[in-house]
């Protein structure tokens, strides 16, 4: 068996967005199942009062990375093939910061306004529908702002390239941080408790 | 022991095993495409179903459709490169190709001026361990033929009369000009020169220069 399946050609583009139907209504449900459907669960993130956004997200990442780990290890999963988003300093750290400040304001990000719009919540429909205001507006803007767009382009970094370290102590001192954030997560939660 | 192990919570237990698990990783050396093994009765499929060809037509909706799922490659020398080239494309010598460090999660076309350079090359790149490997079919000649200086039907079939009318759109995109059947038989097909470089407007720079962004991620 040889994956990543599409690469291998395992289906085609259009059986693919069935596949990738499915593992949206997946992710979907599981965000949903974190309680990141509701605003009021998002936000206290940031008032340091729940970190769940935070577990639940560094859980999927570790969960992840140990798993494509050990696929990659026993040959059934070639890395080089996996798609990774170039790094494009600048456009990406501003980018990072709008939708860190839509996400305070509004209390969604993209995928969960997505879920909570599916339990028919009309705050994160005004979100969905503003997706795509957003999007023809960026289009619109974009031979403007085409040249911070790819200002800072480095291509593809991966963490053991820019530290220069084996990829297995890499994927070690995550999983390190995120048992570290776990454990300091709770701390925080109780110390903001809202009394 | 058991006991000890039971007073655990869920969540303490899972993180004791992400934890082992960690431990085991830093050991891992996952193959980053070194070790290939090349399947013949794999590489005799391919070739026999013909899945890794790309007809110039298709080639040509993709250049239209500004798609950039894909990188172009090709294979001719400095000068006949510099002469003609097909929008998108970037220059690579085969002696060049295994170190070039074309990566690996896309989708390569090749082509060269008929079909043997891109079929090497095909190979090569396979051989490599390359999954997503294509050859232009005909390679340059049959894109001159199909789509720079498509032959039309004469007398048409409203259904080839539909064809003519976008095989010269197509013609008409890319700076060439198609040409009528009947005129062509008693004569070998009269080709003006190759079109200039000047890239019609909505076509992707040629790339290694800045590449669109990719529909994929997230």
């Amino acid at each position: 068996m040889n994956t990543p399946f599409y690469k291998y050609g395992a289906f085609g583009d259009e059986t693919s967005l069935v596949v990738a139907f499915v593992i949206g209504i997946g992710f979907g449900f599981f965000l949903e199942r974190a309680g990141f459907g509701s605003a009021r669960k998002l936000v206290s993130q940031f008032y340091l009062n729940d970190l769940a956004v935070f577990k639940v997200m560094f859980t999927a990442i570790v969960t992840a990375m140990l798993g494509t780990t050990y696929l990659a290890w026993m040959g059934v999963l070639d890395l080089s093939l996996v798609y990774l988003t170039p790094t494009v300093l600048w456009p990406q750290l501003v980018g990072g910061l709008v939708l860190g400040i839509g996400f305070v304001i509004g209390g969604y990000c993209p995928g969960t306004s997505v879920a909570s719009v599916a339990t028919g919540r009309l705050d994160g429909l005004a979100f969905v529908l503003g997706l795509p205001v957003g999007t023809l507006l960026f289009a619109e803007a974009f031979p403007w702002i085409r040249g911070f767009y790819e200002n800072g382009s480095v291509g593809v970094q991966t963490l053991p390239g820019v530290f220069d370290l084996p990829y297995g102590l890499v994927v070690f001192a995550v999983v390190l941080m995120a048992l570290g954030g776990f454990a300091g997560a709770s701390w925080i939660e109780k110390k903001f408790q809202p009394r | 022991m058991r006991h000890w192990m039971s007073s655990l919570t869920l969540n303490q237990k899972l993180a004791a095993l992400a934890f082992v698990l960690g431990v085991v990783a830093v050991f891992a050396k996952p193959t980053g495409g070194g070790a290939v093994t090349i399947d013949p009765t794999d590489l005799a499929r391919i070739v026999e179903t013909e899945v890794d060809h790309v007809d110039p037509l298709d080639l040509a909706d993709w250049i239209m459709a500004g798609r950039a799922d894909y990188r172009l490659v090709d294979l001719r020398d400095e000068k006949a490169f510099g002469e003609y080239h097909i929008p998108g494309a970037q220059r690579l010598l085969i002696t060049d190709l295994p170190d070039a460090g074309l990566p690996r999660n896309e989708k390569i076309v090749l082509y060269s001026d008929g079909g043997i350079h891109s079929a090497q090359a095909w190979f090569l790149l396979k051989a490599k361990g390359y999954t997503g490997v294509y050859m232009l079919l005909g390679g340059l000649d049959a894109w001159r033929d199909e789509v720079l200086f498509p032959t039309l039907a004469k007398n048409p079939t409203p259904y080839q009369q539909q064809r003519n009318e976008k095989l010269t759109a197509i013609a008409r995109h890319f700076g060439g000009q198609p040409r009528s059947g009947a005129a062509d038989t008693e004569a070998a097909p009269q080709i003006a020169a190759m079109p200039k470089l000047e890239l019609p407007s909505g076509v992707a720079a040629p790339a290694g220069a800045a590449k669109k962004k990719k529909k994929e991620g997230c």
